[in-house]
């Protein structure tokens, strides 16, 4: 009898827990839907992207070497480089440079390894074509300046959630000028140049 | 206390009387109006609940929604239904055609039919037929056979699946149901859902049934959300296991049925709970307190149309609100498996009911003022 | 003959002849399936023809338990059951049709002399339309309180024993093929996802 009656209150037990868990549920639901829409309205508006945006690759032919260290570090030896040695300078003369970003996976490498800084990672990343083999960009096409967000007059460009002022979840309403939350990383060095010898002095004090 | 309120159909004939038109051919003209006016009614209530779906399910979930179909993206369930009527009517090769085209009809016309039996005020309703809340449990049991016609018909293993599972869904909650209608019934001794309603519009919202029946008014909402088959409980149409359930192989205007069959269904049920617990077209406060407040004489012609519109806005207001409950549960909580379902319905919900009969009964006998003698 | 009465005959018309060409479909078709939604057409025409009679409740109990209980398990166990049966001969076919047949047209024959003879238009009690429902349950706790309780009391048996055939721990082993069945759970234990090599 006695097990009966635990049986059924832990039962209603378990029957009200639902409903409190369930009630919970609903609350946040609710919450939820006071919130701003985190919406990007695309065409029309689009998110400035971060400062270390991998997007398409930017080369400077004057500046190359064809030393094909590009070829080298990629995963997949994308990049072509098209060169002749001359035999009366004894130097390689670059002719053509490509790189297909139909294949490109934007893992940066051969911008890290690139001798002479001719490479570099750009902010664009509208790369949609009709046909797949337009993607294959050569020299030419590599050395176009990127599009620009922000300049762009028929785009709102907004702020990306990590670089809003503190507080604020909505980049409709900052302004370009406000800072993000947090320090920039030049301040985080002023602090950390000023701060550095009594830090470390405490830390080993601490230590011993 | 009960007034007569407004009565559209005597004015009516009695208007065409006076044009000089003999009292059957008054009565003839009379008679497709209430249909026509239950099917624009419905239609429109499925195009407001589409749009409010999309809008709050877009709220919850932190996204806009439809914004360019009219203001709002308020012509945006317009444009879903027309699209569905220009789409080809495709009946798959090895499907049976007859019963293909059969099954979403005997799905849509039973929900349709319940209609009839929606009070919006004192005469505002198509019948007031004896049975009542009987005819919609009736009607509402033809359902699983459409929605078996049409999984077995579509000759596709998922739209079996999917007719079975909504038939067996759809019978288990159909006695929890039941019940908990018969308790209400049991106070206000009438199937009729006019008496259903003037029995708790005694003394505003404190004789609403919600405080008399409130495990029967949770027990009639979660079966009331199974025979909508709405989520939690939308096993039948689970598109991770089942593609679309028994509309897997449906498209255009027959698909369109089945939607406005789901839709309709919801509305009818919000509005059946609005009726059975919620003082259906009652205000909060008792209208004729109100009537006397404002110095107007409550049988005034004036008053009378003012009551009788601020039970149609009533009666809407809580069924949308209980659309909205709905919406939001739908975005609370994830799926049920088949298994939990039929425990919930048949090993949880079942005994509750009973005992939520019994007791009624118990109480009904014990204090038959509070629990209608 | 006005409106109401002329509209009735057309319904009875109609409801009949739905009754009496389902039946043979329920009984001649080869589909089973299509006998099975036919018999819940059947059972439509008949709640119908109840409507008809001015018994709406009995009418609403017809829909409910005949078409949405008794038609829907039907068509389930129809549909779950999913054997190929080839059919046996069955010897003097021919005999047994034509002896089925004369006791049917012999049936149909005295149902017609029952139909031609009988004054049908009795002054019977009136109809009592809505309050039938309360004169039901009267009913059914007075004089036909011993035949209610029967019925349920065959129910309840009915339901304790398709009970104890569903349920397989009461058998321990499976009757046909004498393999244990239990009654684990469907779901598998939860196995640790990193297998723990230190014990």
């Amino acid at each position: 009898m006695l097990g009966f009656l635990e049986k059924i209150s832990q039962y209603t037990k378990e029957a009200f827990d639902a409903a409190k868990y369930l009630t919970q549920g609903i609350a946040v639901t609710f919450d939820h839907m006071g919130r701003r829409p985190i919406t990007v309205q695309y065409p029309y508006e689009k998110l400035i992207p971060s400062e270390r945006y991998r997007g398409r690759i930017h080369y400077e032919f004057d500046k190359c070497i064809a030393c094909e260290v590009c070829v080298r570090v990629c995963p997949i030896n994308l990049p072509v480089v098209d060169w002749v040695m001359n035999k009366q300078t004894k130097k390689k003369e670059l002719r053509n440079y490509s790189i297909d970003f139909g294949v490109c996976i934007f893992c940066g490498n051969c911008v890290e390894y690139c001798p002479t800084n001719c490479l570099s990672m750009t902010e664009e990343y509208e790369l949609a074509t009709f046909d797949r083999h337009s993607l294959n960009f050569d020299n030419v096409a590599l050395g176009r300046l990127p599009s620009n967000v922000t300049t762009d007059p028929s785009v709102t460009p907004l702020k990306e959630l990590g670089y809003l002022p503190k507080k604020i979840m909505d980049p409709h309403e900052v302004s370009p000028l406000d800072p993000r939350a947090g320090k920039l990383p030049s301040e985080i060095l002023d602090w950390m140049k000023n701060t550095e010898p009594s830090d470390s002095n405490e830390n080993i004090q601490s230590r011993e | 206390m009960i007034s007569p309120g407004l009565d559209l159909q005597m004015n009516f004939e009695q208007a065409l009387e006076s044009f000089g038109f003999s009292h059957e051919v008054a009565h003839i003209l009379w008679l497709p109006l209430p249909m026509l006016l239950v099917l624009t009614a419905a239609l429109i209530g499925v195009l407001v609940t589409v749009w409010l779906e999309r809008k709050i399910s877009a709220a919850a979930q932190q996204r806009i929604g439809p914004e360019y179909a009219g203001a709002l993206g308020i012509l945006q369930p317009m444009a879903d239904g027309l699209k569905l009527l220009v789409k080809e009517d495709v009946i798959p090769k090895r499907a049976d055609g007859f019963l293909f085209t059969l099954g979403p009809i005997l799905v849509l016309i039973p929900v349709i039919l319940s209609w009839l039996i929606v009070p919006f005020g004192q005469n505002l309703l198509i019948s007031n037929v004896g049975i009542g809340i009987f005819l919609w449990i009736a009607l509402s049991s033809i359902q699983p056979i459409g929605l078996l016609m049409s999984g077995y018909a579509s000759n596709n293993k998922y739209s079996l699946l999917g007719g079975l599972r909504a038939a067996a869904q759809s019978i288990s909650y159909e006695i929890p149901l039941a019940l908990a209608v018969l308790a209400v019934v049991m106070m206000s001794n009438s199937l009729s859902t006019i008496d259903i309603v003037n029995q708790q519009n005694g003394a505003g919202f404190l004789s609403w049934n919600i405080w008399r029946q409130p495990v029967g008014f949770v027990i009639f909402w979660i079966c009331a959300l199974a025979e909508c088959e709405r989520l939690p409980f939308d096993l039948p149409e689970a598109e991770e296991e089942l593609v679309a359930g028994y509309q897997t192989e449906y498209a255009g205007m027959k698909f369109a049925l089945f939607y406005l069959g789901s839709y309709i269904n919801l509305v009818l049920s919000a509005l059946l709970v609005s009726i059975l617990y919620l003082g259906g077209w009652g205000f909060p406060i008792p209208i004729e307190w109100l009537s006397t407040w404002l110095g107007e004489s409550f049988n005034s012609p004036i008053f009378q149309l003012f009551a009788g519109s601020i039970g149609i806005v009533m009666t809407v207001l809580k069924a949308y609100l209980l659309v909205f409950l709905a919406i939001l549960l739908r975005w609370t909580t994830p799926r049920v498996r088949i298994d939990q379902l039929l425990d919930l319905g048949w090993k949880f919900l079942l005994p509750i009911s009973l005992v939520n009969l019994l007791v009624t009964a118990a109480l009904k006998l014990a204090f038959p003022i509070a629990f209608g003698g | 003959m006005n409106i109401a009465a002329s509209t009735e005959i057309i319904c009875f018309l109609i409801l009949g002849s739905i009754v009496i060409l389902g039946s043979l479909g329920v009984v001649l078709l080869k589909n089973i399936v299509y006998s099975a939604f036919l018999l819940g057409g059947v059972f439509m025409a008949v709640a119908g023809l109840y409507l008809l009679l001015n018994a709406s409740f009995v009418a609403a109990a017809q829909v409910l338990v005949y078409v949405g209980a008794v038609n829907v398990l039907i068509l389930f166990a129809i549909m779950l059951v999913n054997k190929k049966e080839t059919l046996k001969p069955i010897k003097g076919l021919q005999i047994r049709k034509i002896l089925s047949g004369s006791i049917c047209l012999g049936l149909l024959i005295l149902l017609i002399r029952v139909d031609i003879t009988t004054p049908w238009p009795l002054p019977g009690p009136v109809s009592i339309g809505e309050q039938a429902t309360e004169r039901i349950g009267e009913h059914l706790f007075t004089d036909y309180l011993l035949p209610f309780e029967l019925a349920s009391v065959l129910l309840l048996m009915a339901m304790i024993g398709a009970i104890v055939l569903a349920r397989r721990d009461v058998f321990s082993t499976d009757i046909e093929t004498g393999n244990n069945a239990g009654q684990e759970l469907i779901e598998k234990s939860n196995a640790p996802l990193i297998i723990d090599k230190t014990s």
